[in-house]
């Protein structure tokens, strides 16, 4: 009988814990109103889609395996694309994750080992960094984020860190630890992508840690979630992850994570609050659903664009109506 | 002698378009859990003499590489380039195309 309280103590610990660990949805569900691509080489059709991008009325496309940019307005129709297959100077090799950022276009080149920078209208400006594992050097940038003041974040993905930059690429400081993997606090499991908000927290797509990670505006840890203790464990239930591999904040703050081998985008409050969760997946899709939100980008309406790695395509989610962005 | 002529024939053009067709090799490697490991594969293979190209398949994972006219890749050298990119290779076969 003296086991009693530590009993109803345990039970009670593992029912808390385990609605932190399985939250409802908060939100109404998000709605599929358009997708357009398909695979190829024509305007308006990709070849493995990684990357995507909003500006105040246009979505940019890492268009990967074409090593192109590719532009439509916010109902799909196509404006333009820009980039061409190579290492020289605004030549593209595998574009990944992208950034709009002060009027700009940042796209993290995997094969290039470099953040290319373009004007939105597809102008070369300049690349920032190159190969290699010193300070303001990159094995694979995986995504990039910018502040407010020009200040680079790159998620550099085999490095296993992420490196902060000045707007010329000066190294300002990193987190992680070079080449080497981990799951606590502040360690990275092969980065994929980089968001900042605008209070200046900067959440951090822990690709095979199954977890995001936020660390406050000084640079401090500050929080992280994904699974019971955002420690490497990979699901399927709302707030778990199995592989993220892109990450972007709305207008309202809230985070939105592409969770790539569950087929679906998850929504999040700043400080990791499970909202909502909405992918292909969860539609009985007549198409592949099967790695299909490899990257998200949001617009200033809440509108939701997915790069659909394996259709070849991009998705267009509009909000509930109860709730929004 | 007629047979005979057509049936070397037809052993040359089909050596021919082997040959000119060239070898896929499959290669079965743990851990391709998305496309930002697979192009660290491809990034790496691309790079080697004889390779023309590298595509993958996620759900069976599998690598396909495709060697150019002519010239073949060893098991080793392909166990070394996978290894490199921080996987490991499970098994290689030969596919002529």
């Amino acid at each position: 009988m003296k086991f009693r309280p530590f009993a109803i103590l345990m039970l009670t610990t593992l029912f808390i814990s385990s609605c932190a660990w399985f939250p409802s949805v908060k939100e109404p569900s998000y709605q599929l109103v358009k997708t357009w691509g398909g695979k190829g080489e024509a305007s308006g059709q990709f070849n493995e889609p990684t990357g995507v991008a909003v500006s105040k009325s246009e979505v940019f496309v890492s268009d990967s395996r074409n090593a192109r940019i590719q532009v439509f307005d916010f109902d799909g129709n196509f404006q333009r694309l820009f980039g061409e297959p190579g290492e020289g100077t605004g030549q593209l090799g595998r574009p990944m994750n992208l950034t709009v950022a002060n009027g700009e276009l940042y796209v993290a080149d995997y094969f290039n080992d470099v953040i290319q920078v373009y004007s939105l209208q597809g102008q070369f400006l300049r690349a920032i960094g190159r190969a290699g594992v010193g300070p303001g050097e990159f094995n694979v940038p995986g995504g990039v984020a910018v502040a407010p003041n020009g200040d680079l974040f790159v998620a550099d993905f085999y490095n296993q860190r992420i490196q902060q930059l000045d707007t010329n690429g000066t190294f300002i400081r990193q987190w992680g630890t070079l080449g080497e993997t981990g799951v606590w606090a502040g360690e990275f499991n092969y980065p994929t992508d980089v968001a900042i908000a605008p209070n200046g927290t900067l959440y951090i797509a822990d690709g095979y840690n199954d977890r995001v990670q936020a660390f406050s505006p000084s640079g401090e840890f500050s929080h992280k979630w994904g699974g019971p203790l955002a420690m490497n464990i990979f699901g399927s239930f709302n707030g778990w992850f199995a592989t993220v591999t892109g990450i972007s904040v709305g207008p309202k703050g809230n985070l939105y994570v592409a969770d790539f081998y569950n087929d679906r985008v998850q929504k999040f409050t700043p400080k990791g609050e499970f909202l909502n969760a909405f992918g292909l997946s969860t539609k009985g899709a007549t198409q592949n659903a099967t790695h299909t939100a490899i990257a998200v980008a949001i617009a200033d309406d809440g509108s939701v664009f997915v790069a659909d790695y394996a259709n070849h395509q991009i998705q267009k989610w509009q909000p509930g109506e109860q709730h929004g962005r | 002698m007629k047979k005979l002529i057509l049936l070397t024939a037809a052993s040359l053009f089909w050596s021919a378009t082997l040959f000119a067709a060239g070898t896929q090799y499959n290669l079965r490697v743990d851990g391709l859990a998305c496309p930002f490991c697979a192009y660290g594969i491809e990034k790496k293979l691309i790079k080697t003499e004889g390779v023309e190209s590298v595509t993958f398949d996620l759900e069976k994972g599998l690598v396909l590489v495709k060697a150019k006219e002519g010239m073949t890749l060893t098991e080793a050298q392909l166990k070394q380039l996978v290894d490199d990119a921080g996987f490991t290779l499970r098994s290689v076969s030969e596919q002529a195309l």
